[in-house]
């Protein structure tokens, strides 16, 4: 944690705006095609087994997706959803599913809690479980519905990005797992720019609707995901996520009048006490 | 004559309202002060449990209750506790909080006179500003509550519900919150004499004279 927070570029609940670290770097994102991928969940694995998350229980629910939803103890997840193309024919659509990384983070928007969620200066929003207090406000402010909340301790949990790993130069354990080269680690810059090239292939060889998803939104994310029918809802994501305006409303114009208006009453009163003093009968 | 002698009527007659003794006057009976009480605790511990929650302004309010983290586990507790002590609050105080004829000035901008100190209304045991204040304080106990129940269990209820009861809770205390520094001003401060009718349960006559002059005259049976 020392050596990370020389690079914390926003922090939950600062006060007078966070005091940044002392290093910049360049945004980390991670590039997932979900052309490419094959469903072997071999990031699901490697995610459990790399950040000692405990086994979450399955249940047979008809599809080959390991869980309904993101959990606590489940950080990345491939969605599977089925459906028909124009010409009758079935469609597979496979998805890895982890916290999105978004450069303007409504879980730490909403976060009541100093420096519980912070944003480092490489853009990954990470969750300190020694400062969360497990109100689930994150849950609120999340457009993508990752953090969950973990029972046993009482903190909400949620994909890291493998700071632990990318601290030290590695990529995430999820795309060292990968086996056909769908899932890429690198600059968010790089990353972009490789989509940008994937998409443009793929729009030649008659997938017209494929596009780079990066929700401008939320400012763009450190995961950049090559849709290749479009139609972000077909991947169970969001068409245009942004940071719930309830969220906005209650941090940005209701909490500082609410703080005014607090201390404008008990000046207030101490005011009117200087002019017309204490009501008391007459003598 | 002992100093016993002339108080024990007076502690007597501190179990039952609207009591003349002597020169004093039982404004607020023993099971009155309690449930008052009772009510302000229980908010101020949900306030120093809730306010380090609402703002890091007031992150220092979390060390009284043992951090911030025992903050968020209590707060929900304190807010149940206070809306109880809030319903005995209700009935207990019911039957003298009717909106009469003589309260209309307070619901015009003639109630704003009152804090010049001018005489708004003739003034029965509440004037029209303290039944409002308390159907506000009934209003907020009950937003608090329902606003509350999702916010302690998010996981059970769908994000906007959650939006919109961060927002009612947020509101609820911002005029919560005003209120009960008017409250305090006008209840020390501002008006001698008033206190002490919550914490002795008594006022002078003189007092309520000045303050209650209908009350005064129906308690005391005295024409003018």
């Amino acid at each position: 944690m020392s050596e990370q927070a020389l690079e914390i570029k926003r922090s939950s609940a600062a006060m007078w705006g966070t005091k940044t670290g002392l290093r910049t770097k360049d945004t980390v994102a991670k590039y997932i095609d979900t052309t490419t991928c094959i469903g072997c969940k071999a990031c699901e694995a490697a995610c459990v087994e790399w950040n000692d998350l405990r086994t979450v229980a399955t249940h047979q629910e008809g599809s080959y997706q390991t869980l309904p939803e993101l959990d606590a103890q489940f950080w990345n997840l491939i969605r599977f959803n089925e459906r028909t193309t124009d010409d009758g024919g079935p469609m597979w659509l496979m998805r890895k599913d982890q916290c999105m990384h978004c450069a303007e983070p409504g879980c730490l928007a909403a976060c009541p809690a100093p420096g519980a969620i912070v944003q480092y200066a490489n853009g990954i929003v990470d969750v300190d479980p020694a400062k969360c207090i497990g109100c689930g406000y994150c849950a609120t402010g999340c457009p993508f519905d990752v953090p969950k909340f973990h029972k046993t301790s009482g903190k909400m949990s949620k994909c890291t990005l493998c700071v632990d790993r990318v601290e030290v130069g590695l990529e995430p354990a999820c795309i060292k797992a990968c086996p056909t080269g769908c899932l890429q680690f690198g600059t968010k810059e790089e990353m972009v720019r490789l989509g940008n090239v994937r998409v443009a292939q793929l729009k030649k060889n008659g997938f017209e609707q494929a596009m780079l998803y990066d929700p401008p939104g939320v400012n763009g994310t450190s995961v950049v995901t090559i849709l290749g029918h479009g139609h972000p809802e077909w991947y169970d994501l969001p068409v245009d996520p942004h940071v719930p305006w309830g969220v906005r409303l209650w941090k940005q114009i209701v909490r500082p009048i609410g703080v005014i208006a607090a201390f404008a009453t008990v000046i207030g009163f101490f005011m009117h006490y200087t002019k017309y003093g204490p009501k008391e009968p007459p003598a | 004559m002992t100093v016993q002698h002339i108080e024990t009527p007076v502690i007597v007659a501190r179990d039952r309202d609207n009591v003349v003794v002597g020169d004093e006057i039982v404004r607020h009976r023993r099971a009155t002060r309690l449930i008052h009480w009772s009510v302000a605790l229980t908010f101020f511990i949900a306030l120093f449990s809730g306010m380090p929650i609402w703002s890091p302004l007031f992150g220092w309010m979390a060390y009284l209750v043992g951090g911030l983290e025992i903050a968020r586990l209590i707060h929900p507790y304190a807010g149940v506790a206070f809306f109880i002590a809030s319903i005995f609050q209700f009935v207990h105080w019911l039957p003298d909080m009717h909106f009469g004829e003589d309260q209309k000035g307070w619901l015009s901008g003639k109630a704003l006179t009152y804090m010049r100190w001018e005489r708004v209304e003739e003034s029965g045991k509440y004037n029209g500003g303290q039944i409002l204040f308390f159907w506000a304080v009934c209003l907020g106990a009950l937003g608090f509550l329902l606003s509350g129940i999702p916010m302690w269990f998010p996981l059970y209820f769908p994000k906007w519900v959650l939006e919109i009861c961060i927002l009612i809770h947020d509101l609820t205390f911002i005029g919560f919150v005003v209120g009960v520094i008017g409250h305090i001003y006008l209840g020390t401060a501002a008006e001698p004499g008033t206190f002490g009718s919550m914490t002795r349960g008594t006022v002078t006559r003189k007092w309520a004279k000045f303050h209650h002059p209908s009350w005064y005259k129906e308690v005391t049976g005295e024409k003018k």
